[in-house]
């Protein structure tokens, strides 16, 4: 069944949302993203919220490529 | 649920929808199960914009202090460690969900979830600014007017600023609430907190403003596979189709009997109710949320025809074979079982927690030093967390290898109450004790007032070896 371009996207998006949600939470669990950045010592200065929000993000997008991925490899190939 | 309609009828709809989705306008209810899934959204949404504004103490009840790692829930404050908290509180959410289902169907969805709740709420508002059913499928047809214009903006509007304040809200778990009401009317807050708002608002509005029973249809993972958990004794909502059969129109002093008719008078209102769209009289289908709208409005309709209730009603598939339906079944008591065993654990696991916590980290610059004297020494970050609600003083103990000496020997640490201590701690040890290049040593802390708080960590000690 040919699913229309929205419905890809809400396969991509909304699967690698709940993984990413999940993801947050076990990595911040684990690690202080204020201990990273001392760590890795560069890097700009972001405050409290700003950490967990890209981590968020940065989870959010690596479950999206990976369910684009996963969709452009199920296409036939021609 | 039956499995052929299942596949075959499901496929064959979802392309359908797939294909051309069309807007439903579910008709406004009264009854039993209206009342009920009112009283659940005035909870529940209740319990979601209110929490935030209670204090305990000195600060806000609940508040997910993200930046200092902390999770305060009234009396409780729960740390990163504390993880193990959150992964047994979702298990009995989700063994829970699994028990419910089976016994009474979708419950959840139709009465709780998130989703059905603040859908639930923007149905309110577009029926105060656009009016009933008909009359909302009438604007929508006409041509654009500047009435139109004006009711479509004023819905909007209000939707937004409902979205907007359910999005301050969300980010008043995060950050202290009072702050971000200040910092909203003076315009100064972070950056992230804006986003945030704006974040959640917009998910707010979109999925309770547009995609509803898609959201249900389409993403929802509970949706999909919550049939698993179905079997012939679980609650669901249903026709009845031998009373029902064959359907038609007729008047009220009309005996169906007399013109061979079922007590179904066709009205369709159990359709124009349906969040999803669905005709309950078609039988089971995967996208009936158990709201049990087409109950209610049944039973007013039967009423008024004078005839019984219950057409349309909550039964189990052996009730309607002519079956018992048992309550006590396998499923139920597995799932009763875990749930019972896992709530257990996580009240043991709290009444016997131990409020200190202890990391040891190596340098990682160095493997090891050797001192002047030809002596061998590690140095190790000690991170000291006192999850107490008071003051203690703890003690350090290093054992594991002989002749160890370290620097906080008979030192006393002090460490208030939800803090973090980081201290340098260098253990010495004469490389002829060494007899790996890598051995186990042990570090126990101990309080001075309460001998019972103890934590213990091992950590490597490195060193060269001499033969």
């Amino acid at each position: 069944m040919e699913k229309k371009k929205p419905h890809k996207a809400i396969a991509i998006l909304w699967p690698s949302f709940m993984v990413a949600v999940v993801a947050t939470g076990i990595f911040f669990s684990t690690f202080d993203p204020v201990e990273i950045y001392h760590i890795s010592g560069d890097g700009f200065e972001l405050s409290g919220l700003g950490h967990y929000t890209i981590g968020f993000f940065s989870f959010w997008l690596l479950g999206a490529v990976n369910g684009f991925l996963a969709l452009y490899f199920l296409k036939p190939c021609e | 649920m039956d499995k052929k309609l299942k596949k075959g009828k499901s496929q064959e709809l979802e392309s359908e929808v797939y294909k051309k989705h069309t807007k439903v306008y579910p008709r406004e209810v009264h009854g039993l199960f209206a009342r009920l899934r009112v009283t659940g959204v005035v909870t529940l949404l209740g319990i979601y914009y209110l929490i935030p504004w209670f204090t305990w103490g000195d600060r806000q009840a609940v508040l997910f202090d993200l930046p200092a790692r902390k999770f305060y829930i009234f009396d409780w404050v729960f740390w990163p460690q504390d993880f193990i908290y959150l992964a047994l509180l979702l298990a009995i959410a989700a063994f829970a969900l699994f028990f419910f289902t089976a016994i009474a169907g979708r419950l959840w969805c139709g009465y709780a979830c998130p989703q059905t709740v603040w859908t639930e709420a923007f149905l309110w508002i577009e029926r105060k600014v656009e009016g009933s059913r008909q009359q909302q499928i009438k604007r929508d047809k006409a041509p654009w007017t500047s009435d139109k214009i004006k009711v479509k903006a004023t819905k909007h509007s209000l939707w937004v600023l409902f979205s907007l304040i359910t999005g301050f809200v969300f980010v008043g778990y995060f950050t202290p609430i009072r702050e971000l009401a200040a910092g909203i009317v003076t315009f100064q807050l972070g950056v992230w907190e804006w986003f945030w708002l704006f974040f959640y608002g917009f998910a707010t509005y979109g999925n309770a403003g547009w995609m509803r029973e898609q959201v249900c249809m389409y993403m929802c993972p509970y949706a999909r596979f919550q049939s698993a958990m179905f079997d012939k004794d679980t609650l669901v909502v249903a026709y009845d189709k031998e009373r029902g059969e064959p359907r038609g129109g007729r008047k009220r002093t009309i005996d169906p009997a007399e013109k061979g008719l079922g007590s179904c008078v066709d009205c369709n209102l159990c359709v124009q109710v349906c969040p999803t769209g669905i005709d309950i009289r078609n039988g089971l289908q995967y996208e009936c949320i158990g709201c049990a709208a087409c109950i209610d409005v049944c039973n007013d309709v039967m009423d008024k025809m004078g005839y019984e209730p219950n057409l349309v009603r909550y039964t189990t598939e052996h009730r309607d074979d002519g079956h018992e339906t048992h309550i006590l079944r396998p499923r139920i008591v597995v799932y009763a079982v875990l749930l019972l065993v896992i709530t257990g654990s996580i009240f043991f696991k709290i009444a016997t927690r131990i409020p200190l916590e202890l990391d040891v980290i190596r340098d990682r610059n160095a493997l090891y030093r050797e001192t002047p004297e030809g002596l061998v020494a590690n140095i190790y970050t000690l991170k000291v967390i006192n999850m107490d609600e008071e003051r203690h003083s703890y003690r350090l103990r290093v054992d594991g290898l002989e002749g160890l000496t370290h620097a906080l020997d008979g030192k006393v640490l002090e460490v208030k109450s939800g803090e973090v201590l980081d201290v340098t701690e260098d253990v010495v040890v004469d490389p002829i004790n060494l007899k790996k290049t890598s051995s186990e040593i042990i570090f126990t802390l101990e309080s001075i007032e309460n001998p019972e708080l103890v934590s213990e960590q091992k950590s490597r000690f490195l060193g060269p070896l001499i033969r």
